[in-house]
């Protein structure tokens, strides 16, 4: 596997895909960054899978967490490599095909200033921003890493006569809705037991992305990923935010939308 | 239908209990997480309701405008639905509110009619102990961001919870005589302007009348939508939702803002 990686890039070069603000955020909670960091992974689905059968579609759910782990892991190797001490700004696309699930990682790699490199276990991925991590530094959190979970769940189809029995009632779908709670608590708890695995004591920032697949109508997919924090040093500090009014004026251009 | 909603709520069960150790989840940015116990809340967890629902068939008359009263019903019952699966996953951890609550509806290949209608947002508890429960004895509820949030505890109101209003009205077509006599002229299309306007009041007084039974004295960041859905170009959802509020504390000195201008565009 360690062929698929490219060999590390000089130490002398910094390379970042952070914006200039974002770099001063960082060095004013004692931060620098070191390098542009990846990590892919695409795993393979069988295909008929996805349209008939009874509770979680085992294999789907395989391939994505197996994706998704794999490719922190290898952005996390990148990372250490380059010397870094955590990865932040991370880019996370992933995408579910008929026959392959995919996820791809594009983060900075960064490290207190001038600290010397450590080891593959302590180091943090976070799709915070550069901002976004140096605010929860100066409150006096720390990102642990990414947590994520997912589910794909078989939607039950409805029979013929109930389809016609319900034609013209207002009535929940309490199979769809089911199948959606299900794919959605098994989600939610694998992203916790990944939280719970890296000691954190909160995932920040948790997206969700659900809904049945363009190829599958009849699975649901739901996917979640979140940044894991916990306290650094014994009490959160306040932050004290002042009110401010910006006197720029608002760019607003006229527009005239037609009347249909 | 509380049977139905209760059985949902057990089989998160397991994932709550979890929360309940100390771990909390949370959609909402750092930023929104820092304003939030900045004011003296600590997040908890994100809660989560839905419902799958099939809206039922109403006949319109071409050229008559009125209310469909139960399409609006399956929009009002089923975001209730979904809503009420928040509120009771939010009282099961123990919250004082719900925070960053959206709404939203989806459609799916599952059949004509049938939608997605979701909640999400994120449980709070008062740091301080002293419960923020609502008038009916709930966690409130509220759309507010975590910057609002902060903004409106500053000025002594706290959230009550989210109201809403929805109808679902059909508006007349014009007659092929009218329509030709009105080629060519400037004027205005009285039937069209009424039935837009008595659709916007019916949902903005629904809305109201959520807000008096929580003993609310307003309500901010009102938002007015209006989407067809998918029932053609005659027939509209007016959806109006809301945060409603109430005077807590009376002596309250707001900061004066700091004049800034900023240097980038």
């Amino acid at each position: 596997m360690a062929s698929l990686e490219s060999a590390s890039a000089s130490a002398t070069t910094t390379t970042s895909d952070l914006s200039i603000d974002e770099e001063l955020n960082l060095h004013s909670v004692g931060w620098q960054p070191v390098d542009l960091v990846s990590g892919v992974s695409v795993f393979s689905v069988s295909m008929g899978i996805w349209n008939w059968g009874q509770g979680e579609i085992t294999g789907a759910t395989k391939a994505h967490e197996n994706a998704f782990s794999h490719a922190i892991e290898r952005l996390q190797r990148d990372a250490v490599r380059a010397g870094g001490h955590g990865v932040v700004g991370v880019h996370i696309e992933r995408s579910v095909h008929r026959s392959h699930v995919e996820v791809s990682l594009v983060g900075t790699a960064v490290r207190p200033i001038d600290a010397v490199p450590i080891g593959p276990d302590k180091i943090f991925t976070s799709d915070l921003s550069g901002r976004d991590f140096s605010l929860l530094i100066a409150a006096g959190w720390q990102p642990l890493g990414l947590a994520h979970g997912s589910s794909f769940v078989y939607a039950p189809r409805r029979q013929i006569s109930t389809v016609l029995a319900q034609q013209s009632q207002n009535i929940e779908l309490t199979n769809y809705t089911n199948a959606m709670y299900v794919a959605r608590e098994t989600a939610m708890e694998r992203l916790q037991t990944t939280a719970l695995a890296l000691a954190g004591t909160g995932v920040v920032q948790v997206q969700v992305v659900e809904g049945p697949m363009s190829f599958a109508s009849h699975a649901i997919s739901f996917a979640t990923w979140g940044t894991v924090v916990r306290l650094r040093g014994d009490a959160h500090r306040r932050m004290d935010p002042q009110m401010v009014l910006p006197m720029n004026d608002l760019h607003v251009a006229f527009e005239a939308a037609t009347l249909q | 239908m509380s049977d139905e909603s209760n059985e949902l709520a057990r089989t998160t069960g397991h994932r709550l209990e979890e929360l309940e150790k100390g771990l909390f989840t949370s959609d909402l940015s750092v930023n929104e997480f820092l304003l939030i116990k900045e004011v003296g809340y600590h997040p908890l967890g994100f809660v989560m309701g839905s419902s799958i629902y099939h809206t039922g068939i109403q006949t319109r008359k071409w050229g008559q405008s009125q209310e469909l009263t139960k399409l609006t019903e399956a929009m009002y019952n089923a975001r209730e639905l979904a809503m009420t699966r928040m509120e009771d996953e939010a009282a099961q951890l123990g919250a004082d509110g719900v925070v960053g609550v959206r709404l939203d509806v989806n459609y799916y290949e599952w059949g004509k009619d049938a939608a997605e209608f979701i909640a999400v947002g994120t449980a709070v508890k008062a740091e301080d102990g002293v419960s923020r429960l609502n008038k009916l004895g709930k966690p409130f509820t509220s759309d507010l961001s975590g910057q609002d949030f902060w903004t409106l505890l500053q000025t002594g109101y706290a959230p009550q919870g989210l109201v809403m209003g929805t109808c679902v009205y059909h508006i007349a077509h014009r007659g092929l005589a009218q329509a030709i006599q009105s080629t060519g002229q400037n004027l205005e299309l009285p039937n069209f302007t009424q039935a837009l306007y008595e659709a916007r009041e019916l949902a903005m007084t629904r809305m109201q009348d959520e807000a008096t039974q929580l003993g609310a004295s307003g309500i901010v960041g009102v938002r007015l939508e209006e989407k067809t859905h998918q029932w053609g170009s005659h027939t509209i959802e007016f959806l109006s939702l809301g945060t409603a509020v109430t005077k807590t504390s009376n002596d309250v000195t707001l900061a004066k803002p700091i004049t800034i201008i900023s240097l980038d565009n």
